[in-house]
């Protein structure tokens, strides 16, 4: 799934590109009539304009500072840092003078997206290609600058070195470097760096956003302006879709100082639906008029939808074996589950949950005299929402530019760029630029809401109680039915087709004699709200059950909870892995529970109302795991669920960074504390009930645990961080409450009374 | 008209009274530090200084400012609010950033009252700034750096 929404980097045309150069490069071989001598003397002077730009993703100037194009969005994650460490590990160039710049959207950069944690993943191999080839052209420029053979030159630092002599990158670059063009065969032959010779990869580093960051001077969407732009605050329909606006009118908005007028939304797209725009001067001017307006919709076919209607479709289809695209199916379990001495059951149900992006989703629009349209505004995944934009607006997607800022939070909710289209629909009508802000109600309203699942466990057991076969029913609305159909996975034996990041985490790497998993779309919840992408996906969700449920299975069968799930982490067959990506397989999964088992002092006795729990989880995607087990200890009284500590021992392959990679763990357990206790909302007459800090209650800062975060020791292929140590925790908090009172919790957000 | 000091300058503010003082400082005097997350005086992402005293800009009507001290994000220069600063960048605080303006301000509000916090002050403090990419235990442990009684964890 990830290489289909991802530019397979490696195969993109290695851009020629030095200015002022003019001689065509093999690696490292001079090609007729541009000998060494030739480049010698062309250094004659240095050029701090010139430039060198031997891939599309950095160039180089004449002082040689070194620009690093960041196609990914910034949203705390210092993917820019990241990838630049990537690029300059292989280049030699020196740290200091990396810069780099998130780029506008452009055909050339290939798909935009991110998201699924699969930055470093997926671009790791290319930049570090990109990096290795530039430091060859410059090695041989430099070999030739110093007239020593190129074997003799050393790269590092941002300098070509060679017998104590040294030489520039900016020197070079001054002085015009060779053109050169590389296949993709040339670039996948190029030598990379052993891990054990990287100087800059896995070593802790000063993010490049922090400062900014840090002073208030990062620049957020909603800080982008125009001049001659006007404010526009929605006045939002009934339900998301089926609304029709049956009536708009200035009512007495006309005496707010400020106010302009009221527009209506027509989206050919149909992405907007039933909505209206209050026009003015300023925000506050805008929000003012839109208590005056009369507007009037007749509302759509869901308005009376609730989350108990959603939450019983789940269950009825989740509760029917026939249902369900198969998405894992070995082993009859059929046929296992009816001839079985004793069978267990259960449900496992989330509510629905919000981004709650500090930043509320805003854009600003303009048409420039060309008719060009440029949106100003944080984005995920420029190349989901281009094609929506273009059908809405009636254009070319290259008649479209989305200009790239800093994201006041993502987690998912900024993949889908829906409030670009009012934004532009507006400004195009207007004839001036448009800033179009969503308050934090609507921005709640409007929220693409992790849907509401449920989760059917049945499980074979032998007389001893150990377990023959599992069939698990996942129900719950699908994100990419809605927002990328063209993603749908087909499942087994033309069972349908199936979005992936919604059943994901249920193909988990125990070995199971039987395993039957049934991805279920619930139409209810599909046609009330649009279904998003929360931080972490389906596993977030997924693991809660499928973690909870074999503490279940370990209980019927009356063994430790670890040992219980060591059993069944063998790395038989498939589990063992089947590409570099998930080299090892569950083995790497049981050594994270090993060391997690040790870490926590586990099997340790407890005072009378607290527990440990344990869960592991392997991230995002069976193609691209991270390894992860968690230990949560609570403490409970009455109701009241606290928890004291949270260990987590996590094998992510290469760190790249340390002090990031700690920073993405602490962020996603915490993410996962809080969505396991303090998130949570309800559907109420076709909306979320809980829109604002009065009563939708994120994890504030008395409410931090302890944390106990461990890296695995590991040179394999690097993975994703930013959600993956999410999911382990809240299966490890419902445990924890097990052992500490015996109550089998199984509905997330987690309520005792 | 209302005429305040932000930041050490005179400056007037022509918006109606009733304004709150976010957008005055964002949209009418360009000061783009101070940021807008909830609007109901809940998440102290819009938290500048009246008077010393942290205060939440969404919900004051520009009205109330009048004659008085406002300080932001931009102009936050106060030992302690230079030794933040420094401190957020040396354990590498911010994630996403978009609260940190405000984390900011309630904290240099905290050690400017309170040199040297304890850890409950500081979580007591702090527990009223939403931190929605849950950077908690940076922002904690930069504040105790920044009062000059932490060790770092970044
Ligand atoms: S915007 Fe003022 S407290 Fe949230
Ligand atoms: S750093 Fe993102 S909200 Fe605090």
């Amino acid at each position: 799934m990830s290489r289909l929404m991802n530019p397979d980097l490696s195969r993109r045309r290695f851009l020629a590109g030095a200015v002022g150069g003019s001689c065509i490069m093999g690696l490292g071989l001079a090609l007729p009539g541009c000998s060494p001598r030739g480049a010698v003397e062309s250094l004659a002077a240095a050029r701090p304009d010139a430039t060198f730009a031997p891939s599309l993703w950095y160039e180089i100037d004449g002082t040689g500072a070194t620009h690093i194009f960041i196609t990914k969005a910034e949203m705390g994650q210092h993917v820019g840092t990241a990838l630049a460490r990537i690029v300059a590990e292989e280049l030699g160039a020196a740290w200091s003078q990396v810069r780099i710049t998130h780029v506008d959207s452009h055909p050339k950069w290939g798909a935009m997206v991110t998201g699924g944690s699969w930055s470093v993943h997926t671009s790791f191999k290319a930049l570090s290609q990109a990096g290795a080839a530039g430091r060859q052209l410059l090695q041989a420029a430099g070999a030739a600058h110093l007239g020593v053979p190129v074997e003799a030159c050393t790269v590092a630092e941002g300098q070509v070195s060679a017998g104590g002599k040294s030489v520039s990158f900016g020197t070079l670059v001054s002085a015009g470097l060779p053109e050169a063009e590389l296949s993709a065969e040339a670039l996948d032959a190029l030598p990379l760096k052993a891990p054990e010779a990287r100087q800059l990869l896995g070593k802790s580093v000063a993010a490049l956003d922090i400062p900014a960051k840090s002073a208030g001077e990062a620049v957020y969407g909603l800080d982008a302006t125009l001049p001659n732009m006007v404010y526009a605050v929605p006045l939002l329909p009934p339900t998301r879709y089926g609304s029709v606006l049956t009536r708009l009118e200035d009512g007495t908005a006309g005496s707010v100082p400020g106010f302009l007028q009221t527009l209506r939304i027509d989206d050919p797209s149909e992405t907007i639906q039933g909505w209206g725009l209050v026009i003015a001067e300023s925000l506050p001017a805008a929000w003012k008029a839109a208590e005056k307006v009369n507007a009037e919709w007749t509302p759509g076919p869901t308005a009376a939808v609730d989350e108990a209607a959603i939450l019983a479709e789940g269950t009825r289809l989740a509760d029917d074996p026939g249902e369900g695209v198969r998405v894992v199916d070995h082993g009859e379990i059929d046929s296992v589950l009816a001839g079985a001495t004793r069978t267990l059951s259960a449900h496992y149900r989330t509510a629905s949950a919000l981004h709650f992006t500090l930043e509320p989703q805003n854009a600003l629009a303009h048409f420039d005299e060309a008719g060009h349209c440029h949106i100003h505004g944080g984005n995920q995944w420029q190349s989901l929402i281009l094609p929506v934009l273009s059908k809405a607006l009636g254009l070319g997607e290259s008649d479209i530019t989305l200009h790239q800022y800093a994201l006041g939070g993502g987690y998912g909710r900024r993949l889908f760029g829906d409030q670009m289209i009012p934004a532009a629909l507006a400004a195009r009508a207007l004839g001036r630029p448009v800033k179009l802000v969503l308050n934090r109600d609507q921005d709640s309203r409007f929220d693409c809401v992790r849907s509401p699942s449920v989760c059917r466990f049945d499980a074979a057991l032998d007389a001893a109680g150990d377990v023959l076969g599992i069939d698990h029913g996942v129900a719950a609305g699908w994100p990419t039915l809605s927002m990328a159909p063209g993603f749908l996975a087909p499942g087994l034996n033309d069972s349908g087709r199936f979005d992936s990041f919604s059943v994901s985490g249920a193909d988990h790497w125990y070995t199971l004699p039987a395993h039957r998993v049934r991805a279920i779309n619930n139409p209810l919840a599909q046609k009330t709200f649009l279904p998003g992408w929360l931080r972490a996906v389906g596993p977030g969700w997924i693991g809660w059950g499928v973690e909870s449920f074999m503490d279940e299975l370990a209980q019927a069968q009356g063994v430790d909870p670890i040992d219980f799930r060591l059993a069944r982490l063998d790395g038989a067959g498939t589990n063992g892995g089947d590409g570099p990506a998930n080299e090892g397989g569950a083995l790497r999964l049981r050594a994270v529970l090993e060391t997690v088992r040790e870490r926590s002092g586990w099997g340790r006795s407890l005072p009378k109302g607290s527990g440990l729990g344990v869960a592991v989880a392997h991230g995002q995607e069976r193609g691209m795991p991270t390894w992860t087990a968690c230990v949560a200890e609570v403490a409970v009284a009455g109701d009241a669920v606290s928890v004291k500590k949270l260990w987590q021992v996590i094998d992510v392959g290469t760190v790249i960074d340390p002090g990031g990679a700690r920073a993405q763990a602490e962020g996603a357990m915490l993410w996962g504390l809080s969505l396991a206790l303090h998130e949570g909302t309800a559907f109420e007459a076709g909306q979320v009930r809980d829109r604002n800090l009065d009563r939708y209650t994120p994890l504030r800062m008395k409410d931090v645990p302890e944390l106990d975060i461990h890296f695995a020791e590991s040179t394999a292929f690097p993975s994703g961080l930013g959600e993956p140590p999410l999911i382990a925790v809240a299966p490890a908090i419902g445990n924890a409450i097990f052992a500490a009172t015996g109550k089998r919790v199984r509905d997330l957000p987690i309520r005792l009374s | 008209m209302t005429e305040f000091m932000l930041n050490g300058t005179p400056v007037s503010s022509a918006s109606p009274d009733d304004t709150p003082l976010l957008w005055v400082l964002r949209d009418e005097l360009d000061l783009k530090g101070t940021k807008f997350g909830c609007g109901i005086a809940q998440c102290g992402a819009c938290t500048v200084h009246l008077d010393g005293t942290p205060t939440r800009a969404c919900v004051l009507p520009v009205s109330a400012v009048a004659g008085r001290q406002v300080t932001t994000i931009e102009g936050l220069a106060s030992d302690a609010g230079e030794a933040l600063k420094a401190a957020w960048v040396s354990e590498q605080v911010p994630q996403c950033g978009y609260c940190q303006s405000g984390q900011l301000m309630t904290a240099a509000a905290l050690l400017e009252a309170n040199p040297s916090p304890s850890d409950d002050e500081i979580v007591n403090a702090m527990n009223g700034n939403l931190c929605r990419c849950m950077a908690y235990g940076r922002i904690k442990a930069a504040v105790k750096v920044a009062a000059g009684r932490g060790e770092g964890q970044a």
